[in-house]
């Protein structure tokens, strides 16, 4: 993949910083809009061709170099992140594309009453917007993504007409249907940004070889370097990768001018702006924002209220595995974009916790990939190891369950006081603790889980309670709110502070929902984008 | 304190062969001489390779004498290791079973066919829409939020 020449530092209209799910969206229709857009992005553009999923050795590939955890996967353009006073592990992956080369491509919706939960349960905050107002944004980032999926979800308000037939079910997906069946559950099959047929420029259909979570091969799982960029990079933006931005630089008034980084050869560069979007994810913005003190920001920019790095949330992930009396060979078919239940979504105050869960169902992989534990514990070694191997090998199946957190201002991002990255530059530090309520619902949803596994016919049940390595979602440490002492962006993600500052990423959010939050991320990111087209003209040169 | 430059890969072919006993006409992990593929593969990353060095140097410091030891006193040692150095022995482990799962005579008698996932694929059956049957009858049950 090429990208127009980035090595010049006129400036531009809007800075982008971050190239991946929502930096994509934004600079794709900025500059179709004919702004002048730029982004910044430390990593660098991704081969498909050379994803570990055809090496010989891609079970190793997938546990060191294209491992989520950036601790693990220590490539150069990684940053390390301080998470020893977290039970969850961020998880996230640099490049062009960011996140979306390694995510499942697992695309539900929030839910309306996810942007009402104070109104509705008395938690937390609503949101300044309502589902109604970020629904074109959501079915205009499906069309450019492509949605695999089908209409008619009892769980859902009615959408637009998905780009594609769903994703086959596959023996195994039908059998762990089956138990929700029996117990008159609600499931339904997954919106995917997986093609199920040709769709996009050059992306073909998913060939089911499972493990789109590594990077897709046949470019049948939607990224950004995929689908927004091409056609950005057709409008004329223009993309710098192997540049690690460690301030947002201000001008006397107080306003961006632009970002201070260090180039892929290691020089100290500025890029200057007219506007600046922040779209290094809910860990990154933060970082970012912290680092970029000054007298007229002596707690970091866009940090009036103090907000930035707080209420950070995951989603708590539990996991529920168990195995089947049948050969179903689990390995054939994206990992976990086989259908999901939201019978426990809505609160139902009777539970004992607010709000809910979505089930998210699970294959299992190869024989390695098995012995190591996959959803569990790994396989015991020595006399035993090759009877319970076989007993496991496709015929493993799960459910992971995703919580709704609520925010909470003890869970923060802030800068390590010793951590750096490879240029010196403070990496972030996380402190986490996991919410009774969110520990209620998960127990609930594992009883659950061990139900539906049971009627579907699954036994060697096994429950991961809380997975460590599961903190994919980063969300909620730039909230938006109405009120700038409440809030570090207004509901369209400027900044109450500074007027062209703007953050498009996870960071917004003001809860969570139970969902894998991409679309929401992207449906916002373009709506900041359209809202800049209809009111920020000024920021044009 | 020894301090090992290289593996040692005698000993390692020697916890091999506890971990991955032999079974039916397949020989134990250890006879299969799975060493050499370890060795080359952890070295595949420096962050790995650091970690997998550590853990057989600490194994050897810990358990000097493993290969005169019988077949169970050898499983108490990698059990007591195990104990004490979970990390350490988890990477051990895991590389372990990589390599052995990779290997085209295990995958002979498990009945794997060894491809990696790319290029080729599945197959599977494509979507029917008649799974929804029951789905469909239900009333939508989402929360509204405009009453």
């Amino acid at each position: 993949m090429t990208s127009n020449n980035g090595s010049t530092n006129e400036t531009v209209d809007i800075l982008v910083i971050g190239a991946g799910a929502s930096g994509g969206a934004a600079s794709a229709w900025l500059s179709e809009a004919g702004f002048k857009v730029k982004c910044l992005e430390q990593g660098y553009w991704q081969d498909p061709s050379k994803y570990a999923s055809a090496s010989a050795d891609y079970e190793f590939e997938m546990m060191t170099n294209w491992a989520p955890d950036p601790n693990v996967r220590q490539r150069d353009e990684d940053y390390p992140v301080n998470d020893s006073a977290s039970p969850v592990t961020p998880v996230m992956f640099n490049g062009v594309g960011g996140s979306t080369i390694l995510w499942t491509a697992h695309t539900p919706r929030f839910h309306p009453s996810d942007f009402r939960v104070k109104s509705l349960d008395g938690v937390a905050d609503d949101w300044p917007i309502s589902y109604e107002e970020l629904e074109e944004f959501y079915d205009l980032n499906d069309e450019v993504m492509g949605c695999s999926g089908i209409n008619g979800d009892p769980a859902n308000p009615p959408r637009s007409p998905r780009q594609m037939p769903p994703l086959p079910l596959g023996k195994d997906g039908k059998k762990l249907i089956s138990g929700f069946e029996k117990l008159g559950w609600h499931w339904w099959p997954s919106d995917s940004y997986v093609n199920s047929q040709r769709y996009g420029e050059g992306r073909d259909a998913c060939n089911f070889c499972g493990h789109n979570h590594m990077g897709c091969y046949q470019r049948a799982k939607s990224s950004t370097d995929l689908t927004y960029w091409p056609r950005a990079l057709r409008n004329g933006a223009v993309i710098e990768t192997g540049a690690r931005v460690h301030r947002i630089t201000t001008d006397d008034s107080g306003r961006a001018t632009g970002a201070d980084y260090i180039d892929s050869k290691g020089n100290e560069q500025h890029q200057s702006a007219r506007a600046v979007i922040m779209a290094a994810n809910g860990i990154g913005t933060p970082r970012l924002l912290l680092n970029s003190t000054n007298d007229a920001h002596p707690d970091g920019l866009a940090n009036s209220s103090g907000l930035v790095g707080k209420n950070l949330m995951f989603h708590p992930f539990a996991m529920i595995a168990g195995t089947f009396p049948q050969k179903m060979k689990t390995w054939q078919g994206p990992l976990g974009n086989i259908a999901m239940s939201q019978e426990f979504y809505e609160t139902d105050k009777n539970r004992g916790f607010v709000r809910g869960y979505t089930f998210q169902f699970q294959r299992s992989l190869g024989p390695a990939w098995i012995a190591k534990g996959g959803f569990r514990k790994p396989i015991p070694w020595g006399e035993g190891h090759h009877e319970l191997l076989e007993k496991r090998l496709g015929s493993t199946m799960g459910m992971a369950v995703i919580g709704e957190d609520l925010p909470e201002l003890h869970n923060t991002v802030d800068l390590d006081p010793e951590l750096t990255d490879s240029d010196g530059i403070p990496a972030p530090r996380i402190t986490y603790t996991l919410s009774k309520n969110s520990r209620d619902q998960l127990d609930h949803a594992i009883e659950n889980a061990k139900k539906a596994l049971e009627a579907a016919g699954a036994s060697d049940i096994y429950v991961d309670p809380m997975m460590r390595q599961s903190g994919w979602h980063l969300m909620g440490t730039a909230r938006m709110g109405n009120d700038p002492a409440g809030s570090v962006v207004d509901k369209w993600g400027q900044s109450h502070d500074v007027d062209n500052l703007f953050i498009v990423d996870g960071s917004v959010f003001v809860t969570g929902a139970a969902v894998n939050p991409t679309p929401t991320i992207q449906a916002l990111a373009l709506r900041t984008a359209d809202y800049i087209v209809a009111n920020r003209q000024d920021l044009k040169g | 304190m020894t301090t090992y430059t290289h593996i040692d890969q005698t000993l390692l072919n020697s916890i091999l062969d506890r971990l991955l006993p032999a079974i039916d006409e397949l020989a134990s992990a250890g006879q299969m001489n799975l060493s050499d593929e370890i060795v080359r593969l952890a070295a595949q990353q420096a962050r790995f390779n650091a970690l997998f060095t550590a853990a057989m140097n600490s194994f050897s410091e810990r358990h000097p004498s493993f290969d005169s030891l019988d077949s169970e006193q050898q499983d108490d040692a990698i059990r007591s290791f195990e104990a004490n150095n979970a990390e350490l022995f988890d990477v051990l482990l895991s590389i372990s079973y990589i390599v052995y799962y990779k290997d085209s005579r295990v995958h002979e008698r498990i009945g794997w066919s060894g491809k990696s996932p790319q290029p080729d694929g599945n197959e599977m059956e494509p979507w029917d829409e008649s799974v929804l049957e029951n789905m469909r009858k239900r009333e939508p049950f989402w929360r509204r939020t405009d009453v």
